[in-house]
């Protein structure tokens, strides 16, 4: 096993690695591009040249796009890996998510039912697209749903992340990921009013969604785990900046078992899981931690999560992730800020290890310059047994 | 919902319907051929033509990756379909199992690392593979093997069973099976002596591999549910002719758990679910109704299986199906042999419902003719309130 | 020394997998000759074959138990040649043509051998002239057929007269098994017994040649 795999398995089982561990969500090209050195495909020109509209918008609905998708796809997670190693985070959040479909230049969708809109990053480069509402509004549309590329999801997994694995695996530990969570994939289909209601008068429905999904989940951690995976990173953002977004015990009742599964299986294959949800999760810690996470993501600052509480509430039970802030601090702060933050997550969190240091999110704007300064300050402050810095 | 799948749902829930519904479960080409009145496939023209052996040897090693069996095997679950919704079955268990890989022109591979000899009928079909061994002994064989294939299944089973639900789906009730059942696949990639090693020394890979296959289940019943499928079959050979092959505790030391998260899965579906074992499950009957089975099948009578003692002791928790003998009655007695034997089967199992008369197993040699006789019988004594008289 | 063996009788029934190739080896080195070890693996292997009689073992066990046998064989078997053991007699086993499985007849070869018999294991989808030949060139007593299949039961018709056509009926007895296998089917026929299981084989052999 590596340093690199030894530090993050140290601070997600709780115990002191060398240094708090470092993990990356890059989700962007830009981002990506610009640390590897590359060029990007000329889209935004295309984009913004009206008579190449003309021609994609006709195009698209007639093709049949899951070729390129995938291509592309299988290609950005591969450069996104890359860039990771580039910059010597200790590991990474990769995403492999071919699920997208075009209805023309402006508007998408993607496999599950959710509709979205095309974003363009400003310098050229597609964003990650905008969620815009659902396409399935009720059972009949749910069974009538063609789930042929949805069922598809684990052998396309498993071929991607074998590959990342197999070249990166040695210098970076690995989280997967899914296209979302069980609550998110579920409400996001629907639309947020609509499912709202669906919870209350057709639990059935609702509950028969969360089903496919576990089962579709486990069968995508057995892929992961053979392609050699040994984290994965269960996304699912469940509350926003003042709290959870459903009643606490509506989230156990519709999800505990789902989660619970979910985490049960991850770790029989010999991995581990970690959860991701931005804003503000305090009502969620404990649940989080009974559901069996061994690491829970984002502790916004600006969505008032306060790393040191955190640490008191909940960490001699799981470790905590992120809390770098994206809205200043990895965009415009000056190098002395940026040390700051890192030194002050990690006076908070960092004692006797459960702390892996990170972004809270990735968006088009950061600065690759800011994240390599974050980078030195772990450096400087995160070694364990360097007392002063504590004091 | 039809009569028919009335008929059948009412005996899986142990109540009584109409009459004694039907299952059938043709698996070979020359049953289905005689049926549809069609001719061996171009296929099976090829592999048994002994002069395109030498092509097949040069031309299928570089095709392993190409699924070129799987139009052949999509193609054979609808034909097979359409064969039992013909003869006018209540219900049918369709095999689609398109995991195998055609090699040369004498072997087979399948996609969990299984080897088969390629084997035929007397009138030159392709018929079931026959398993010689496993490619898979160790763990590092495991996690080295390429599952991209096995990951696909799920979403193989939907599009097939999609389009035969669409076409048959009013018409007769179906259990699909996408995969062999968990004990069969745990075993065979290793070979039985390797297995029954790895149980003792290796239990952590032997119950990975479990998982695996139990996971790849729900998923995979996901998926037919989807495809709008109201029952399943879960085929797992666990016993031979004179019992378990596994002792009942080892059984539900390793794969207790996994039965009951499939058949869970399968009821909060909305399906129902049959387990299948060859050979003598006197044994295990309990066991099959404690991990929530709705119906076992197929109570062999040549291995020792006597449907009124089931019935007797099981007969109030599980649906019993099957019985109906394919070494003699279903391929050379006569007419009032047929009658007989229904007549008795009905007998033993058919009071107050909770019985789907179906044959044993499928094999090339079966006759058409016995199995309309058999149909006829049931018609003659399965309607209920039952009169067994002659 | 008695004691000793008893311990490895009571490893080998109750399937104590990793200990009784180091029973096995020590016992060579204190000077326990192979012969006296082999007959203490055959005596745990009865007792394996009562357990599983009695339904406290099963198939898979019976398949263990095998395994330890081949295991201590091999460790067995170069001290085994030097002292020249007498053989009950000799059995050919084979799966009859057209089927090819294999696990029954494979249990009933460990059993045989480790019960002291020389078996000719043909393996499987052999043809009736195969077995005839071996029958010849071993001097065979007994001849064992596998047959799963349905289908496949004429096989066994073709053996039986190949063996009458070629003037050694006679001479051998036959033992069928396997799935489809009935003592009707063992009249039809013409062979001389049905086994039912592993235990069972070793017990109409040995009667066999006694």
């Amino acid at each position: 096993m590596s340093v690199r795999h030894e530090r993050v398995l140290a601070a997600l089982e709780l115990k002191e690695p060398d240094r708090v561990p470092t993990m990356d969500l890059m989700l962007e090209y830009a981002n990506i591009y610009e640390i590897l050195g590359k060029r990007p495909l000329p889209l935004g020109f295309l984009y913004s040249n009206p008579y190449a509209v003309r021609v994609m918008d006709w195009v698209f609905p007639r093709l049949n796009q899951s070729f390129g998708v995938d291509y592309s796809m299988n290609a950005f997670t591969y450069d996104r890996t890359a860039a990771s190693v580039k910059m010597g985070y200790d590991s990474a959040w990769v995403i492999h998510v071919p699920i997208y479909r075009f209805f023309d230049t402006k508007r998408a969708y993607d496999i599950y039912g959710r509709a979205y809109d095309v974003t363009l990053d400003g310098k050229g480069n597609l964003g990650t697209p905008m969620y815009r509402e659902g396409l399935i509004s009720n059972p009949d549309d749910w069974r009538a749903w063609d789930k042929r590329d949805i069922l598809r999801m684990p052998e396309k997994n498993n071929r991607a992340y074998r590959r990342v694995q197999r070249d990166f695996g040695d210098r970076l530990f690995i989280f997967g990921s899914f296209s979302g969570g069980l609550f998110e994939i579920t409400w996001q289909c629907m639309g947020f009013q609509r499912y709202s209601v669906a919870v209350r008068k057709e639990r059935k429905f609702v509950e028969s969604m969360i089903r496919f999904y576990t089962d579709l989940y486990c069968l995508m951690l057995e892929a992961m785990a053979d392609a050699g995976l040994p984290g994965v990173l269960y996304t699912d953002d469940l509350a926003y900046r003042s709290g959870p977004m459903f009643n606490p015990r509506t989230y156990e009742e519709l999800f505990g078992d789902s989660y619970r599964r979910i985490t049960e299986t991850a770790h029989a294959l010999g991995m581990k899981i970690a959860i991701h949800s931005c804003g503000n999760v305090y009502q969620l810690l404990e649940w989080f931690c009974d559901c069996g996470f061994d690491g829970v993501h984002a502790l916004e600052p600006t969505a008032g999560m306060e790393l040191a509480r955190v640490k008191e509430l909940v960490g001699k039970r799981i470790c905590l992730m992120g809390n770098i802030d994206v809205t200043h601090v990895l965009v415009d702060a000056t190098r002395e800020e940026v040390f700051a933050a890192v030194r002050q997550s990690i006076m908070d969190a960092g004692k006797g290890g459960g702390y892996i240091l990170a972004p809270t999110n990735s968006h088009g704007g950061m600065s690759v310059q800011r994240l390599r300064w974050m980078l030195e300050a772990v450096e400087k402050h995160g070694r364990y047994l360097l007392e002063e810095d504590f004091n | 919902m039809s009569e028919k799948h009335e008929r059948v749902v009412a005996a899986l829930e142990l109540r009584e319907p109409d009459r004694v519904p039907t299952m059938d479960l043709i698996s070979e080409f020359s049953t289905i051929n005689k049926i549809l009145g069609s001719k061996p496939s171009v296929a099976s023209k090829l592999f048994a033509n002994p002069r395109m052996g030498w092509l097949l040897d040069r031309v299928l090693p570089y095709t392993k990756n190409l699924d070129i069996a799987d139009w052949e095997i999509s193609r054979f679950a609808y034909h097979a379909t359409a064969a039992m919704a013909e003869l006018g079955y209540d219900s049918a268990w369709v095999n689609y199992l398109p995991v195998f890989r055609y090699l040369s022109s004498t072997r087979v591979e399948d996609i969990y690392g299984r080897y088969f000899d390629i084997a035929f009928d007397r009138v030159g079909n392709l018929s079931t593979p026959m398993y010689r061994g496993g490619l898979i002994s160790s763990q590092e064989d495991w996690k080295a093997w390429d599952k991209r294939a096995i990951l696909r299944l799920p979403e193989r089973a939907y599009r097939t069973y999609k389009r035969i639900q669409k076409d048959f789906g009013d018409k007769i009730f179906i259990f699909g099976i996408f995969s062999f059942g968990l004990f069969e696949n745990t075993w065979q990639p290793m070979g039985f002596e390797r297995f029954v090693v790895a149980l003792r020394k290796e239990k952590e890979f032997v119950r990975r591999v479990i998982r695996f296959h139990a996971d790849l289940q729900c998923m995979g019943i996901e998926a037919m549910a989807d495809a709008g499928l109201p029952g399943v079959l879960f085929g797992d050979d666990l016993a031979y002719r004179s019992g378990p092959i596994l002792s009942p505790r080892t059984l539900e030391e390793f794969y207790g758990d996994a039965y009951r998260r499939i058949t869970e899965t399968a009821h909060r579906l909305g399906m129902k679910i049959i387990m299948h074992s060859c050979g003598n499950t006197s044994s295990l009957l309990e066991w099959f109704c404690d991990c929530g089975f709705d119906g076992v099948h197929p109570l062999e009578p040549t291995a020792g299986m006597d449907l009124a003692s089931v019935k007797q002791a099981v007969g109030d928790r599980i649906c019993l199906v099957g019985n109906i003998d394919i070494t003699h009655i279903l391929v050379d007695a006569t007419r009032e042999e047929v009658f007989e034997a229904v007549r008795q089967a009905i007998k033993d199992a058919g009071a107050g419902g909770g019985y789907i008369l179906a044959p044993d197993h499928s094999h090339p040699d079966m006759s058409v003719e016995r199995l309309r006789w058999m149909l006829e019988a049931v018609e003659r004594y399965g309607r209920y309130p039952l009169n067994l008289e002659e | 020394m008695e004691e000793y063996l008893e311990k490895v009788k009571e490893a080998v029934a109750n399937l104590e997998l990793d200990e009784v190739t180091p029973l096995l080896k020590e016992g060579l080195e204190a000077g326990i000759g192979a012969v006296d070890l082999l007959g203490a693996m055959s005596q745990g292997m009865v007792k394996v074959g009562e357990l599983f009689e009695k339904e406290e073992y099963f198939l898979a066990d019976l398949v263990l138990a095998g395994e330890m046998m081949k295991e201590g064989l091999k460790v067995l078997e170069p001290h085994l040649t030097e002292t020249g053991v007498e053989k009950k007699g000799t059995v050919v086993l084979c799966t009859v043509k057209g089927d090819i499985h294999d696990i029954g007849k494979n249990l009933v070869g460990t059993m045989l051998t480790s019960s002291g018999f020389k078996v000719v294991d043909l393996g499987v989808d052999v043809s009736e002239d195969k077995v005839v030949e071996a029958v010849r060139s071993h001097s065979a007593g007994a001849v064992g057929l596998s047959v799963l299949l349905t289908t496949m039961v004429n096989s066994i018709g073709d053996v039986v007269s190949a063996l009458k056509s070629a003037g050694l009926r006679d001479q051998v007895k036959i033992a069928i098994g396997g799935a489809c296998t009935t003592q009707e089917l063992a009249d039809r026929m013409g062979v001389d017994a049905v086994g039912k299981d592993a235990v069972e084989a070793v017990r109409i052999f040995s009667s066999w040649f006694n």
